[in-house]
């Protein structure tokens, strides 16, 4: 197999990079999520979210967050790969040296993260892309404008659905909702605030979430302190800083999402 | 103090390697680990029972970097900063265990028994690792002031022996705090700022070639070293990697 | 034999640089044409090979380590030497000369020692230059520290790891070098015979370590910096693979040995402490900068403290006996090391010895007083760590305890003012030759001799030898010398294998022992009536007991293994063989000289107080031997020492 020729140091700080990106993305989603605690209907984590769904830059900024999360996965699998060859002949003892906590387990981690995300994209992202069905959408004034040329359409929409609280989105359709909609021609669009609200309602679904948000913790906790490292900025002076640092963030945004999952849950 | 080694015996480079096991008695707790080593081999040799067991060592001070075995799943056995001649059987409990293996890695070979070949240190060193000059014509030596802090810190990164621990620590096989510290040393002082950009990507080119891992900062390095030097030499080692890529200073 | 110093003439001071004005060189492109050979990779070695490839002639160079970094210039820990007046203190060459020449008890030739200190400075701008991390003040400018035998502070330091340091600057050197292909390096190799051809070193056959092959490199010149012979003793501060066997084979070929029998004593050392132990580890002279050496005053206090009644701290000031500061009050702790060693046996032979009776307190309490622990800490750290990890004891809280031990060889090959032999295109350079320190050497003053050597005085005086080389042109390696050397070689290890096969064959396995029995008891033997002090009874003795204990190693020697294959107890085997040569030269010549100078110490000869008595009358001279065949005794010629320039005194330190 001819791969490109990367340097070591470089492969790792393009994994450092990418993982920083990614990160970043993490932070912002945890932060959106704590909108699906809000008890308006979905008015604002939807407008939220249709924003995302619809805005061009957005779209393009999608297709680079998956190819930053592929590469991330290949490099970091492709180093894991060529590290195990620079020691063709292990040890009979295993090792008992002092390291860093999580480094070693940090491509495992990294494997189980990709397998939980599959899981996240099931209940969300393939709704959004239309792979899967789930709960729907549509803006009112769309719906209102049906009120007379089809009364019928227009009545089932306000039986079936529920408004938000400012009353911009009819919210709460299911799949069979979406097809007499699309049918009737009104545009409509994944309603995650109650997909959301739906899924975490169910305990294994719950608890698998929760599992997901360990794993992210413990790769998290050792990436943020490494990338640091990775990038020649780690230095005694400031080694308790980033430790604490990488602690805060790592807590932030693993108790974020765990804060909405719990909180819809116990009916929050 | 009783003993029971498991020693890796392999005839030579070609051969295939296995572990033996030999009951030792009457070791005293102040005895070093090679001297340890050096009873268990005059009773081979007075019983006859097998060749001696090969090990490399020489000054048994701690500073030539001879020395290496991986002892009970540690480099340089159960202790922080020395080598394997600075460990002591007191260190250990009477009636122990001891596995006592060969470093591990694809660059260093297994010559004999214990002892690897670990001429690719040397061959980084070859790359790059020096500031370019030639006897005479150089300028006073106190033309050059060297900031105390930053002198101490060029002086603890190349306090590095190059026993290979890190190498054998690392779960990579990975030479970055050899490399870093080698870096470090000259790229902290004034004369070694010129060759800086160049040096730092030759040597990290002749790493990668020679087959070592790369970095994923374990750290397992720097709790191994026998000279305790510091994995921000493999940070600094980084920043001058990048600067090497991006800046103008390399030809 | 002839000797002939070679010493240019002209006042002292200008004697290097008239040679240097007027001596033969080679031109570049005559220097691609010429070979040498360097053995050994420690300051001298590795400085030499470094700068005569810089130079531009090939170089092929040997050790008998994995990797040239590994020689034992490394463990050096105290400092480097250098006339560069920094302190302001009146330091100067001809102050460093004076030191170096009272030293070495005016037994060092004068030319060579002034040129020494000539040299020394541009050794340290040198080394800053290859990026040697010395010790630097809050400035930035570069520190010193004082050592033994010195009224001014001319010491250079990195840590306690000057050895190192330089060594990895030469390494670097070096390294460039192999790069550039000038030099080309072979590890794991040891030199196993000298060829001479028509009267000239022209080659070396080398056993490959990791395989046992022999083999053969030629060159117009063969340069040795392989070390000293210290481990004839078994237990010294040497690494366990240092050996004199490569300057012993060219003296075999007819190079002559100098002044064997001046071997440095180093006092601070960790004390013996069991019968498996392989080797002393030194505590750098540097200690004593702060550290403060005493005894109790009491012989009963002594007694307690051996029998474990009493801990050194129970001892009162008053009771304590500071012996070096009452003898010596001028230089106290600081006086040269054969003085400070000699001291240390006369109150351990008195009885007033702690720890197992052969040792003495080296006490920090005063200096930690004075300084405060963080700065005794900061100075001396990872000595007392080391300290630490080896005794157990914690020197921050009681007096470490030292004793001296062997530590480094002055004698070594004679050599003339430009390194060479008395094979002509044999150069020593070194620990290996006799020439800078005398009968005594001081602190800090081996690694200044080691890279003065290499890069200063080499690479101008191999040019003077090598330049009517340059039409000789490749040297082969199938002469016949070449055949008769290697078959030499092979036959000598044969012999030695075959001693333990016939007897295991017919099952007298209980007779045979192994190389290091012999070895010990080879270093007990030298220790005991060859070492601090000698008589003619002891020394006859000694003569003796080695004859015995080399009639018994051909008997009984058992090594395992073959000559093919990477064979430790071989190795040891055949060192082990040269060393009953060498002890029997080391104990002539201590015999042979009748009077007490630095490391060598006739108990006949002594003041009413026990310092060295010189005989100036008969033994102002370097005595040389010549090898005459195993078992037969060597003869000797004189070097007479001519001192123009300074004037003899008694060597006076109170």
């Amino acid at each position: 197999m001819n791969l490109p020729k990367i340097h070591s140091i470089s492969k790792k700080i393009l994994v450092g990079a990418l993982g920083a990106f990614l990160s970043f993305f993490l932070l912002f989603h945890a932060t959106a999520n704590l909108l699906i605690l809000r008890h308006d209907g979905g008015e604002w984590y939807n407008a939220f979210c249709h924003f995302m769904g619809t805005y061009a830059i957005i779209k393009v900024l999608e297709i680079g967050l998956f190819g930053a999360l592929l590469l991330h996965v290949v490099l970091a699998i492709w180093l894991a790969m060529t590290n195990k060859m620079a020691r063709p002949v292990g040890y009979k003892k295993p090792t008992r040296s002092k390291t860093h906590k999580g480094s070693k387990l940090q491509v495992w981690t990294g494997i189980l993260i990709f397998a939980c995300l599959l899981l996240h994209f099931t209940d969300f992202y393939f709704v959004k892309i239309g792979w899967l069905k789930g709960k729907y959408m549509a803006k009112t004034e769309d719906v209102v404008a049906l009120k007379t040329t089809q009364p019928n359409t227009f009545n089932y929409a306000e039986q079936h659905g529920e408004y938000s609280a400012k009353g911009n989105w009819l919210t709460n359709f299911d799949k069979e909702d979406k097809a007499v909609l699309e049918a009737a021609g009104l545009e409509v669009e994944p309603d995650f605030y109650h997909q959301a609200r739906e899924k975490f309602k169910i305990l294994h679904i719950v608890i698998s979430y929760l599992v997901f948000f360990a794993v992210v913790w413990f790769h998290l906790r050792h990436g943020f302190a490494a990338v640091f490292q990775t990038f020649g900025l780690y230095n005694y002076k400031y080694a308790k800083a980033i430790e604490v640092l990488g602690q805060i963030f790592t807590w932030v945004v693993c108790l974020m999402f765990t804060v909405v999952v719990i909180g819809v849950y116990f009916g929050l | 103090m009783k003993f029971t080694l498991h020693i890796w015996r392999q005839e030579n480079a070609r051969a295939k390697g296995h572990f033996e096991t030999y009951p030792l008695e009457g070791i005293s707790p102040d005895c070093s680990f090679l001297e340890m080593l050096d009873i268990l081999n005059e009773q081979l040799i007075n019983d006859r029972i097998a060749h001696p067991v090969c090990f490399d060592n020489d000054c048994r001070e701690g500073i030539c970097g001879m020395c290496g075995l991986y002892i009970n799943g540690r480099p340089h056995g159960n202790d922080d900063g020395i080598t394997t001649c600075q460990l002591h059987m007191r260190k250990f409990h009477d009636g122990d265990d001891i596995w006592i293996e060969p470093w591990r890695a694809k660059p260093f070979p297994v010559i004999r028994d214990l002892v690897v070949d670990r001429s690719a240190f040397d061959k980084i060193i070859q790359a790059g690792g020096y500031i370019s000059t030639t006897t005479g014509g150089v300028p006073d030596a106190n033309t050059i002031p060297i900031p105390k802090h930053k002198a101490d810190m060029a002086m603890d990164a190349a306090s590095c022996i190059g026993c290979g621990a890190c190498v054998a620590a690392c779960k990579n096989a990975s030479a970055m705090l050899f490399v870093g510290a080698k870096v470090s040393h000259l790229a902290l002082l004034p004369q070694g700022q010129i060759e800086a950009a160049d040096r730092v990507h030759k040597m990290v080119c002749k790493m990668d070639e020679l087959g070592f891992g790369s970095c994923t900062n374990t750290y397992a390095c720097e709790a191994e070293c026998p000279k305790l030097i510091k994995r921000q030499n493999i940070s600094r080692l980084n920043r001058h990697w990048i600067g090497a890529l991006f800046g103008r200073d390399r030809k | 034999m002839k000797l002939d110093s070679k010493i240019p003439a002209g006042p002292l001071a200008e004697k290097w640089t008239n040679y240097k004005a007027s001596q033969k060189l080679v031109n570049p492109a005559n220097k691609r044409k010429l070979d040498i050979i360097v053995v050994g990779t420690g300051l001298a070695g590795a400085s030499a090979a470094a700068s005569l490839g810089a130079l531009g002639f090939n170089v092929d160079i040997f050790c008998i380590q994995d990797s040239p970094r590994r020689a034992h210039s490394i463990a050096a820990q105290g400092g480097i030497n250098a006339a560069k007046n920094y302190q302001n203190d009146g330091d100067s060459v001809e102050r460093l000369f004076r030191d170096t020449i009272k030293g070495g008890d005016y037994r060092a030739r004068e030319a060579n020692v002034y040129r020494l200190a000539e040299v020394s400075g541009a050794i340290i701008d040198q080394c800053v230059a290859q990026g040697v991390p010395f010790a630097r003040d809050y400035g930035g400018l570069l520190d010193n520290r004082s050592f033994g035998g010195a009224q001014v502070s001319r010491t250079f330091y990195a840590k306690g790891q000057t050895g190192q340091q330089l060594l990895l600057g030469a390494y670097g050197a070096l390294s460039r070098e192999i790069a550039r292909g000038t030099v080309k390096l072979h590890t794991r190799c040891e030199m196993m015979d000298l060829v001479v051809v028509d009267g000239r070193a022209r080659g070396i056959i080398v056993r490959n370590l990791a395989t046992g092959d022999l083999e053969r490199y030629a060159a117009h010149a063969v340069v040795l910096g392989t070390g000293g012979y210290g481990n004839l003793y078994y237990l010294s501060t040497n690494a366990m693979n240092s050996n004199g066997s490569a300057a012993w084979v060219c003296h075999r070929k007819g190079a002559a040995f100098a002044n064997p029998c001046y071997v440095q004593i180093h006092p601070t050392c960790i004390p013996v402490h069991g019968d498996y132990q392989s080797k002393l580890t030194l505590m750098s002279e540097s200690l004593r900068n702060d550290g403060r050496i005493w005894v109790p005053k009491r012989k009963e206090d002594a007694e307690a403290i051996r029998a474990g009644k009493l801990k050194a701290n129970d001892i009162a000031e008053e009771n304590r006996d500071y012996y070096l500061e009452r003898r010596y009050p001028a230089f106290g702790n600081l006086v040269p090391r054969d003085v400070a060693s000699r001291a240390a046996k006369e109150r351990c032979d008195a009885g007033f010895g702690v720890g197992t009776g052969y040792a003495v307190y080296l006490d920090f309490a005063d200096a930690i007083q004075r300084l405060g622990k963080e700065a005794v800490e900061q100075k001396y750290g990872n000595l007392f760590q080391m300290y630490q990890k080896i005794t157990d004891e914690n020197p921050y809280e009681t007096p470490m305890m030292i004793y001296p031990a062997i530590h480094y060889t002055m004698g070594g090959l004679w050599v003339d003012y430009e390194l060479q032999t008395t094979i002509p295109g044999l150069f020593a350079a070194g620990e290996a030759n006799f020439s800078d320190h005398g009968a005594n050497r001081l602190g800090a003053s081996a690694l200044m001799q080691g890279l003065a050597d290499g890069y200063f005085v080499l690479p101008y005086t191999l040019q003077n030898y090598l330049a009517d080389q340059i039409n000789v042109g490749k040297i082969s390696t199938t002469s016949p010398e070449f055949d008769t050397a290697e078959t030499a070689v092979r036959q000598r290890i044969n012999k030695l294998l075959q001693i333990g096969a016939e007897k295991s064959l017919n099952s007298q396995l209980s007779t045979l022992n192994s190389t290091d029995h012999y070895h010990k008891a080879l270093g007990k033997i030298m220790w005991e009536y060859c070492g601090m002090a000698r008589n003619t009874e002891s020394l006859t003795k000694a003569k003796q007991l080695v004859s015995e204990l080399e009639n018994e190693f051909w008997k009984s020697v058992f090594i395992p293994g073959t000559a093919n294959e990477m064979n430790p107890e071989l190795e040891k085997a055949y060192r082990l063989e040269d060393y009953f040569e060498l002890a029997q030269l080391v104990i002539d010549d201590a015999m042979h000289r009748e009077e007490s100078c630095g490391g060598h110490f006739r108990t006949e000869h002594q003041t009413d107080d026990g310092e060295t008595l010189r005989d100036d009358e008969r033994f102002m001279y370097v005595a040389a031997w010549e090898y005459q065949g195993h078992g037969q005794p060597e003869t000797m010629e004189k070097e007479p020492l001519n001192y123009e320039h300074i004037q003899i005194a008694n060597r006076n330190y109170k």
